[in-house]
C-alpha cells in the first residue's frame, strides 16, 4: 500500500541509443505508433506490436521489471477495460467466447499502447522532453498558445513526481501511526479518511512549487524565450532513421 | 559590491524587516544570524532581488537592484536555499548545472565551460555524469551551489545552506564555501546555528532580531557578546575562552595536569525490556538491503538515541516498532509478546508506541489545535471525558497553554507547530514515543524546550527513542545509544560505552567538539580521559 516502490515513468539513464535519440524523433515516432496501434484488429498484429515493444525495451537497456512496474498504476484501467468489454460484449451479442476474445484484444492493445507511451519518459530526461515538446508545439505560438510554458510545466511535473510520491508516503505513514484507517470501510469512509493525507500534501505541493519557482528565478529563468541549450537539439541521421522505422512499422499496420 | 542598505515593511502583518541597514565589502564572508522568525528569509529574498522592499533600497556595486536588468542581476548575485531538492531542475548533474547559463542565452561551448568550472569549484566534477537521484544530500547541495556559480556571479547569498544535511554532508559543503571565499567570492550566509568550523573564516557577523539589526561586528567580538545576544557558543570556542580566562593555552599547558577522577552515574537504569529485536533484516527490494541482522534491546523508561548517517536504516528500523513496516525476517517482541502485525492488536500497538516523523508540523491537517490533538486518541477509541482529558494531557506534555486549543495550526510559528505536532501524538497516551530528528530546523530556544520535554516524559516512565545525526545531543541527553551504519548495527550501549566505537568508526571532524578537544589534549597528556561532555571537560581541567 505504500508508494515508494512505484516508478511512475521516471527517467532512467542507461546511455542506450534510444536515450540518445532526439526527443522530437521519439515524440514523432510515439505519435505514429499510437495512431497505428489503435486500429490494429488482428491477433498477429497485436503479437507483432508486442514483439516490437519488447525489442524497444531491450534496445533501451531498461530492465523489463522497471517498465512493468511503471505500468502498475494503469493496470487498473486495463483490467477495467477487460471486464467492461466482456460484460458489454456478452449482453450486446450474447456470444460469450467472442466477448472474451474482444476483451482480451482491447485490453492488450491498451496495455501495449500505454507501455509504448511509458517508454518516452523512461528514456528521455525531463528537461530534454520539455525541449522536444517545446519544439513541436512552437508553431502554435503564432496562435498565442503558451507552448514553452506548457513544455516546461510537463518537464517540471515529471521531475517532481518521485518527490511528491515520497512525501505522500511519509504523510500516510505518519497518519497511520496516529491510528488513521486509510484502508478500511466503504468508499465514502475511505475518501473521508484520506483528508488527513490530502490536506498536508496540498500544503506541501504549494510550498514546494513556490520554492522551486523562486530557485528557478534566482538562476535567471524568466519564462521567456532567449534560452539557449548546452546540448542544442540536433537532428541526426539516426533520428531520421528512427522516425522512418516508426513510419514503416506504422505504415505496415495501416495497410494490413 | 559596495553597500547594501534598505528597509522594508510588510503591509498588514507588521514589519517583517524594519530599517535594516548594513554594507558588505567585496570579497567578505558575512554571516547573518537570527532565530526563527527574525526576518532572515525576507532579507535573503530582498538581497537576491526576488522581493522588492516597501521602503529603502538594496544596492550592489552602487546600483539599486530594483533598477538592474534581470539578466545583469542574475549574473551578479547567486542564491542557494535550504532544501537542495527544490533547487534542482534537471535529472542529470551536468544538465542541472547548465540551467543558469542556458537562461543567460550563452552559446553551447561557453555553457559547457561554465558548467565544468562551476562543478569543479563545488567539488562535484567527479559526479558530472551521475543522475541527480544517485546523489547524497551534501552532494545535492553542492550541485545547487554549482548551479548558482555557473551564472558567473560575484556574490553568493545562502539561506541556511547546511540545515538539512547530516554532519558529514555539512562538512563537505563548508569546505567548498571556504575555498570559494579564499578565491575572492563575496558570501552572505544566513543561519540560526553557529558552527565552529564555518566561523573560523567569517569576516563579519550581523545579528538580526525581530526584523532589525541588533548587533554587528567581527567574529572575535561576537564570542564575547554571544551570550547576551541569545546565542550559544560552540564548545571548542567556549573552551578556548575558558582557558584564556585561566591563563592557559591549548593544549600545551594541559600537559601537566592530573585529571581528578569523576564519579559517573552509569546511565539511568532501566526497567524490564520493552522491545527485544532479534536478527531483524529488511529489504525494500531485491537490491536495497535496508537492515541486516539487527539485534537490540530497548528498556522501559529509558531514552535511547539511534544514530547514523542519512540512509543508514534508522527510519526503517523505528518504523518496525509500530508495524508500519512488516517484519520480513527476524523477530520483535513488545513486553514479552510478539509484535502484532494486524487487526485490533495493531490499533493498540499504534496507540502504545507513538511515532513522530521528521518535520511533523507538515502533517497537521485540522482547522484547530484541539481537533488535531483529538485525532490520534479518537482513532484509538477514546470517547467523551476520556477524550477531553487526553487532549489536555497532550497539550500539557508539550507545555502549551489552553489558549492554544481553539487556534489554527497554520497561524502558529514553526516552533509552536512542531510542539502541536508532538502533542498530537502524545495525546493518545503512548507508553513509548519515537521521534525522528525532533530538533531539525529549530532554533536553540525550541530545541531546549523539546529536550526538556523529552527528559520530563522519560522521568514519568515513558520510553523515549530519538533518531538523530547530532551526536553531541545524543551523548548529552540519552541513556543509551545505538549506532547504525549502512543497515548494520555498529554498537549499542551507554554514552560512555560507545565513545570508543565512535572514535574508531567516525572521522574526527564528525566527533562532538568536547570529544575532539579531549583527544587533542591526549596528544600531549596521555592520562587525560576521552570525554564527550563540555562540563566534564571543564571539571577535569579545573583540577
Amino acid at each position: 500500500m505504500y508508494l515508494t516502490n512505484i516508478n511512475l515513468g521516471q527517467y532512467i539513464p542507461t546511455g542506450s541509443f534510444i536515450h540518445r535519440l532526439d526527443p522530437r524523433a521519439k515524440l514523432f515516432s510515439l505519435l505514429m505508433i499510437i495512431s497505428a496501434v489503435f486500429p490494429t484488429q488482428s491477433i498477429p498484429g497485436a503479437v507483432m506490436w508486442a514483439v516490437a515493444l519488447i525489442l524497444l525495451i531491450a534496445a533501451s537497456k531498461i530492465p523489463f521489471k522497471i517498465v512493468a512496474m511503471s505500468a502498475r498504476p494503469i493496470l487498473f484501467l486495463v483490467i477495467f477495460t477487460f471486464i467492461f468489454n466482456i460484460i458489454a460484449g456478452y449482453f450486446s451479442k450474447g456470444d460469450f467466447l467472442s466477448a472474451i476474445n474482444t476483451a482480451i484484444f482491447t485490453a492488450s492493445r491498451l496495455l501495449i499502447l500505454m507501455l509504448f507511451a511509458v517508454m518516452l519518459p523512461l528514456t528521455t530526461a525531463p528537461l530534454e522532453l520539455a525541449d522536444g515538446i517545446d519544439a513541436l508545439l512552437s508553431p502554435l505560438e503564432r496562435f498565442r498558445f503558451p507552448a514553452h510554458e506548457c513544455a516546461m510545466m510537463i518537464g517540471m511535473a515529471l521531475r517532481f513526481i518521485p518527490l511528491l510520491m515520497q512525501e505522500t508516503d511519509k504523510i500516510m505513514r505518519a497518519q497511520l501511526s496516529r491510528g488513521a484507517r486509510l484502508d478500511q470501510g466503504n468508499i465514502f469512509q475511505r475518501a473521508k479518511a484520506f483528508f488527513p493525507v490530502l490536506i498536508p500534501l496540498m500544503v506541501i505541493i504549494f510550498r514546494r512549487a513556490d520554492e522551486v519557482a523562486t530557485a528557478m528565478e534566482a538562476r535567471g529563468y524568466d519564462g521567456k524565450s532567449g534560452r539557449t541549450r548546452r546540448k542544442p537539439l540536433v537532428w541526426k541521421k539516426s533520428d531520421t532513421l528512427a522516425v522512418c522505422l516508426g513510419a514503416i512499422i506504422a505504415g505496415i499496420f495501416f495497410m494490413s | 559590491m559596495q553597500s547594501v542598505s534598505f528597509s522594508y515593511n510588510a503591509k498588514n502583518t507588521g514589519r517583517a524587516l524594519n530599517r535594516v541597514s548594513f554594507f558588505v565589502t567585496r570579497g567578505e564572508r558575512v554571516a547573518i544570524l537570527g532565530h526563527n522568525g527574525s526576518g532572515k528569509s525576507t532579507l535573503t529574498r530582498i538581497m537576491g532581488g526576488l522581493l522588492d522592499p516597501d521602503e529603502g533600497v538594496c544596492e550592489i556595486n552602487g546600483k539599486n537592484i530594483q533598477d538592474m536588468p534581470f539578466r545583469e542581476l542574475r549574473g551578479t548575485v547567486g542564491m542557494v536555499f535550504q532544501d537542495p531538492e527544490n533547487q534542482i531542475v534537471a535529472a542529470m548533474v551536468e544538465d542541472d548545472a547548465a540551467f543558469a547559463p542556458e537562461n543567460q542565452g550563452l552559446p553551447p561551448d561557453d555553457i559547457q565551460a561554465r558548467v565544468e568550472l562551476a562543478l569543479a569549484e563545488a567539488d562535484m566534477m567527479h559526479k558530472k555524469d551521475s543522475p541527480v537521484s544517485a546523489l547524497s544530500g551534501g552532494e545535492k547541495q553542492r550541485l545547487a551551489l554549482a548551479g548558482a556559480l555557473a551564472a558567473d556571479v560575484e556574490c553568493l547569498i545562502l539561506d541556511e545552506p547546511t540545515a538539512m544535511l547530516d554532519p558529514q554532508g555539512r562538512l563537505t559543503v563548508e569546505k567548498v564555501l571556504r575555498s570559494l571565499h579564499e578565491d575572492g567570492m563575496t558570501i552572505l550566509q544566513i543561519t540560526h546555528q553557529l558552527e565552529a568550523e564555518s566561523f573560523s573564516d567569517i569576516d563579519k557577523i550581523i545579528v538580526l532580531s525581530h526584523g532589525a539589526v541588533k548587533w554587528e561586528g567581527n567574529t572575535g567580538d561576537f564570542w564575547n557578546m554571544a551570550g547576551d545576544l541569545g546565542f550559544e557558543l560552540p564548545d571548542s570556542i567556549r573552551f578556548r575562552k575558558w582557558l584564556d580566562v585561566h591563563g592557559m593555552n591549548f593544549p600545551d599547558s594541559l600537559a601537566g595536569i592530573i585529571p581528578t577522577p569523576q564519579n559517573h552515574s552509569s546511565g539511568k537504569n532501566t526497567g524490564a525490556e520493552k522491545y527485544i529485536i532479534q536478527h531483524l533484516s529488511f529489504k525494500h527490494d531485491e537490491k536495497n538491503k535496508a537492515l541486516t541482522d539487527i539485534s537490540a534491546e530497548i528498556y522501559a523508561g529509558e531514552w535511547l538515541s539511534i544514530i547514523g548517517r542519512t540512509g543508514s536504516g534508522k527510519s526503517t528500523l523505528v518504523q518496525h516498532l509500530n508495524a508500519l513496516y512488516k517484519i520480513q525476517e527476524g523477530q520483535i517482541s513488545l513486553d514479552g509478546n510478539p509484535l502484532p502485525q494486524k487487526g485490533e492488536g495493531l490499533t493498540e500497538l499504534r496507540r502504545k508506541t507513538g511515532l513522530v516523523f521528521q518535520h511533523p508540523e507538515d502533517q497537521l491537517f485540522s482547522p484547530t489545535v484541539k481537533e488535531e490533538l483529538a485525532f490520534a486518541p479518537k482513532n484509538a477509541g477514546f470517547k467523551g471525558n476520556e477524550l477531553d482529558e487526553a487532549i489536555i494531557y497532550g497539550l500539557e506534555c508539550a507545555g502549551l497553554g489552553r489558549d492554544f486549543l481553539e487556534r489554527n495550526p497554520v497561524a502558529l510559528s514553526g516552533g509552536e507547530r512542531r510542539l502541536v505536532a508532538i502533542a498530537s501524538v502524545l495525546s493518545a497516551r503512548p507508553e513509548c514515543v519515537v521521534l525522528d530528528e525532533p530538533l531539525a530546523g529549530l532554533d536553540a530556544h525550541y530545541q531546549r524546550i523539546i529536550l526538556e520535554m523529552l527528559g520530563r516524559l522519560r522521568n514519568e516512565g515513558k520510553t523515549i527513542i530519538t533518531i538523530t545525526h547530532d551526536l553531541n545531543t545524543a551523548l548529552k541527553y540519552s541513556d543509551r545509544i545505538l549506532i547504525l551504519r549502512a543497515g548494520e548495527k555498529i554498537c549499542e550501549g551507554s554514552p560512555r560505552e560507545v565513545i570508543h566505537p565512535i572514535t574508531e568508526s567516525l572521522p574526527q571532524e564528525a566527533w562532538p567538539e568536547a570529544l575532539r578537544l579531549s583527544a587533542e589534549i591526549r596528544t600531549v597528556n596521555p592520562n587525560f580521559p576521552l570525554v564527550y561532555d563540555y562540563d566534564e571537560l571543564i571539571a577535569l581541567c579545573g583540577a
